[in-house]
């Protein structure tokens, strides 16, 4: 049924920038004449005062019901105009902008040809108006609540700020105690204070804080829901041991009959299967590891039955207190909360792989994090228990290479920790000799370069260049390598070689990224949203990340991060109320047969499946419209873009006999629009045939959009894609191959149609393809009127089967 | 006016005649490293970090003028000449050392081996001592269709060196007692040398 609205168009002069090249007065008469259109005015500045005050009038005194601006490009000035919709009264979504400036004035010379093309733009909009509905933002409500996956320090501080806010905060911990790598470190750089005291404060107020639940042994395992309402599983591994009772005597570590290189110590001290984690551990209480503990695992199972399970349980008989309990089982909580905070840290490399380094085949060759240990147990060799004097420092294991083992990126925090501990050994023991191998010496933080100063001061010796190879001697280590700046061999020998590893991302991170459906980059971590201006969020709103987890980092950015987390939480999470864009996709009701391909396809995971049709989170919903032409049963469509009247506008568009080809131009809202709009801005002319359709991306599209333009008389289509299109090339590609191949099916050649990606500044390039693209369809041979007919009769069969 | 206008002219002519006398003028610059870069082991020059691994764990380093990082820093600076002249190429002893410790996947051993082809083919070795081995080995296997050893040797042999000479002398008694040095060459089918050389030659030619 067609709608027979009253129009109104307003035609902005804007002081000569629009009248100088497109005849308004013209323009104003044609569209006059057009069906419904009520009032069809021209001012010199419609944005000023004056100019919204008649638009305010004429509203209120013809009783329009929809609104055409045609000035600027709605960039710059649609907030005005929609303003002013709502002071006159009606729906600032009834409103359309056309922009004759941007893609007219200023980009054609031809008076003729732009005057056409304003007149084709501007009934291409009245065409749209018709089908316009009033739209208003939703408002959904969401839990109060926050996950937080990850107790390092990243994890605390993020849980400390949103609880401090009055969120309720779920801090989730892999391990059996809060802390993470900071917990493990001795002093850190570059002010030297020592890391647990700035640390532990923070994790006793942690479990004190009346908001927070602490899970430690425990892991998500499933996460289901939307933005706002996600429901996360928790797996609660068993401790044995009840943290309220227990109190630390170590009774029970003194039994044990089991010992084990302890993790926390970075495998340099044996430990007993029951133990205390460390000293200053959050919660502080005795845990046993399952993997050692005789009485829960078959140790000589393989001797043959019976094995040592059951066996033992000396540490249970001997409590006082009676805290630990062998027969604990797995837990697994549900949890309902609104946003999740993804800070899972890093792990270091595998030296091991770097084989030239001999690391594992000398006790003597450590990393960086047992060194730290090494600080806080008393310096000494690991191999006899001396204080070692010259110590070898080799950065870059692994990092910034391009070989299999390797990573490519720098691991960033390896040249600040190796500095720091030269001075610390310096510091530590008379007369040592720190020799630090650097490939380049990245200083790049508030105070690091002074410290690099500071150390050159202390005579710890820097050598330009990557180590070669560590030759393990009976009593010393030998480190070859070369002296870049000299160009000369050097073959030293050292009582102590400590290694760089590169950081790779934690382990489960590529599990959690499938569970929380968020992308990982090429080095494994955690990809943001967008790397300059949404450095913590994900593409799934509601998931944000800090921390290690997006990359390499040191702790002062980690905190940063971890603050930045909380305060977008906690804007998410708003007071328990959301309002959500109204731009998103909605379900016609009655058509859906839940076949799953749209729920596959999301990249936000906004539909689910429910029980006769699928639902749609608008929180969750960006708007990309890629579910809405994969449907098979036309079943789902966008609001403001909807298929009624993008198919108005395109062929709005094209009636008329004014100018040949006719070639539209399908131009994704955000980066690729102002990339355009800038073209404008430079007055860069390029050929008038060119007719924009904004579109919120390519993915929007279907064969069914293009066979419509054809029909209506359009002799090519252009689609420009921003960098920031939820495809990726190949996917584009692939898609656009399908379109060429149903175009030839009809007899349209498949060079009518043709993609671009652009970057916001470059216009040059989509403006060049634009004109090239014109000459091209100039050159082939005219659609003829019968193939259009064929397209249309096409078409029209395809309506009557939905 | 003038004179300082001048004076700043100046300048800029030494500028531009400093670049040209070390080889750093772009557009030289740009052609060497293209073509080395379509050189097998070659492809990855451009991705050096100048990190040192390669020169570290050299064997044959203390024979070299130039160490393997400079030699590729050197190519990326486009310093042909003193590339292709310098003994660094020839005395590489294609152990891949370096290459198995490149982080970057710099094959520096079969570059080396395309820098021989192209300084022999571009008339630029300096020092023909070292590059004569390779050329005898050549000629003995193209006239045989298998090694010689005494042929090699006494084409190598440089007379002058007395001391050498002796050291020498008694090395290849004691080879020639074990049997491992035949006077009398044996000869086998040496078309399969020509067909190789023709195949490189045609490779070339493309």
């Amino acid at each position: 049924m067609l709608q027979k609205p009253s129009i109104g168009v307003f035609i902005c002069q804007c002081g000569g920038n629009i009248s100088d090249t497109v005849d308004v007065t013209r323009v104003k008469e044609t569209i006059g004449t057009l069906d419904q259109v009520k009032v069809a005015e021209t001012f010199e500045y419609l944005c000023s005062n004056p100019g919204q005050e008649m638009i305010k009038k004429a509203v209120k005194e013809k009783v329009l019901e929809r609104v055409i601006v045609a000035s600027c490009s709605p960039r710059m000035h649609i907030s005005t105009f929609r303003q002013v919709m709502k002071s006159a009264g009606l729906n600032p979504y009834l409103m359309e902008m056309v922009n004759i400036r941007e893609q007219c004035s200023w980009v054609h010379d031809d008076k003729e040809k732009a005057t056409n093309k304003t007149i084709a733009l501007i009934r291409a909009a009245v065409q749209r108006a018709r089908y316009l509905e009033p739209l208003t933002p939703e408002k959904m409500k969401v839990t109060e609540s926050v996950l937080v996956i990850g107790g390092g320090i990243a994890g605390i501080y993020s849980s400390l700020e949103l609880a401090d806010k009055g969120y309720q905060v779920y801090l989730v911990e892999r391990n059996p105690s809060l802390g993470g790598h900071m917990a493990q470190l001795s002093k850190t750089f570059p002010t030297l204070d020592c890391s647990a005291c700035i640390l532990t404060p923070k994790m006793v107020s942690l479990s004190h804080h009346p908001n927070i639940k602490i899970f430690t042994n425990a892991e998500p395992i499933l996460v289901k829901g939307s933005s706002g309402r996600f429901e996360v599983k928790i797996k609660v591994k068993p401790r044995y041991v009840n943290p309220e009772k227990c109190k630390t005597c170590g009774e029970c570590a003194k039994i044990c009959p089991v010992e084990k290189p302890s993790s926390f110590e970075e495998n340099l001290v044996q430990e007993k299967a029951i133990h205390i984690p460390f000293k200053q551990a959050i919660p502080n209480a005795s845990v046993i590891d399952k993997d050692y503990c005789l009485y829960l695992t078959d140790f000589l199972a393989i001797l043959g039955p019976p094995g040592t399970r059951g066996v033992c349980g000396k540490c249970e008989k001997n409590c006082k207190n009676q805290a630990i309990n062998l027969k604990q089982k797995d837990k697994i909580l549900e949890l309902k909360v609104g946003a999740i905070i993804v800070s899972t840290g890093f792990s270091l490399m595998d030296s091991t792989l770097i084989g030239q380094y001999s690391f594992g085949f000398h006790p003597d060759i450590i990393t960086n994090l047992q060194f730290e240990r090494l600080m806080l147990q008393g310096l000494h060799k690991p191999s006899t228990g001396e204080v070692p004097k010259k110590v070898a420092f080799i950065l870059c294991v692994g990092s910034r290479s391009e070989t299999t083992d390797g990573c490519s990126y720098c691991c960033k925090i390896g040249c600040m920790t190796a500095i720091k501990q030269a001075l610390l050994l310096d510091k530590a023991v008379t007369k040592a000799e720190p020799w630090i191998f650097y490939t380049d010496i990245r200083a790049f933080g508030k105070g690091y370069e002074e410290f690099y100063a500071k150390a050159r001061e202390h005579f710890i010796l820097f050598i330009r260049g990557r180590a070669s190879e560590v030759i393990p001697n009976d009593n010393s280590l030998i480190v070859k390598a070369t002296d870049t700046l000299l160009g000369k061999q050097i073959e030293e020998q050292f009582d102590l070689v400590v290694l760089s590893p590169a950081l790779i991302p934690n382990k489960g991170t590529k599990e959690l990224a499938e569970m929380l459906s968020i992308n990982l980059g090429p080095d494994g971590f955690f990809l943001e949203a967008h790397h300059k201006l949404k450095g913590v969020e994900t593409r799934r709103k509601g998931i944000f990340v800090a921390g290690a987890a997006l990359g390499p980092k040191d702790i002062r950015e980690t905190t940063m991060e971890a603050m930045a987390t909380a305060s977008k939480a906690a804007t998410f999470l708003g007071k328990g109320e959301k309002s959500v864009s109204p731009e998103v996709a909605y379900l016609i009701p009655g058509r859906c047969d839940l076949c799953g391909i749209c729920v596959d396809q999301c990249p936000t995971k906004a539909i689910t499946k429910g029980k006769n049709e699928v639902i749609i989170n608008p929180i969750s919903c960006n708007g990309c419209g890629i579910c809405i032409p994969i449907c098979p049963k036309e079943a789902l469509d966008l609001k403001n873009t909807t298929e009624k009247q993008m198919i108005a506008q395109i062929k709005g568009i094209v009636e008329g006999e004014d100018t040949t080809p006719k070639i539209i131009a399908f131009v994704q809202k955000r980066t690729a629009y102002g990339s355009i709009d800038l073209g404008g801005q430079n007055r860069r002319n390029y050929s008038p045939e060119i007719r924009i359709i904004r579109v919120p991306g390519m993915a929007r599209l279907g064969i069914k959009h293009i066979l419509h333009a054809f029909a209506a008389g359009a002799d090519g289509v252009i689609f420009v894609e921003g960098d920031d299109s939820i495809f990726n090339r190949d996917r584009m590609r692939e898609r656009v191959m399908l379109f060429k191949k149903d175009l030839r099916k009809f007899g349209i050649h498949p060079l009518r149609l043709q993609i671009t990606t652009t970057t916001l500044p470059q216009y040059e390039k989509t403006l060049a393809l634009f004109d090239d693209f014109v000459q091209r369809v100039k050159k082939m041979t005219p659609i003829t009127q019968e193939k259009r007919e064929e397209v249309k009769k096409y078409l029209e069969s395809e309506k009557t089967v939905t | 006016m003038r004179a300082r206008k001048l004076s700043h002219e100046k300048d800029k002519l030494t500028a531009q005649a400093k670049t040209t006398q070390i080889g750093v003028r772009k557009e030289t610059r740009r052609d060497f490293v293209k073509e080395v870069t379509k050189m097998p082991g070659g492809e990855k020059i451009l991705e050096c970090i100048q990190c040192g691994s390669c020169a570290g764990g050299c064997p044959s380093m203390f024979a070299m003028d130039y160490s393997p990082m400079q030699i590729i820093k050197m190519i990326n600076l486009g310093m042909k000449k003193e590339v292709l002249s310098s003994s660094t190429i020839w005395v590489c002893s294609l152990c891949y050392t370096c290459a198995t410790r490149c982080p970057r996947n710099v094959d520096f051993p079969t570059l080396m081996m395309s820098l021989r082809n192209k300084a022999i083919r571009e008339k630029l070795v300096k020092d023909s001592t070292k590059s004569n081995f390779h050329k005898y080995f050549f000629e003995i296997v193209n006239k045989y269709g298998r090694m010689h050893t005494p042929e090699l040797i006494v084409k190598l042999l440089d007379i002058t060196d007395l001391h050498s000479l002796l050291h020498n002398a008694r090395l290849g008694l004691r080879l020639f007692k074990i049997g491992k040095l035949h006077l009398r060459a044996t000869k086998i089918e040496t078309s399969w040398v020509s067909s190789i050389r023709e195949k490189t030659d045609q490779e070339e030619i493309q």
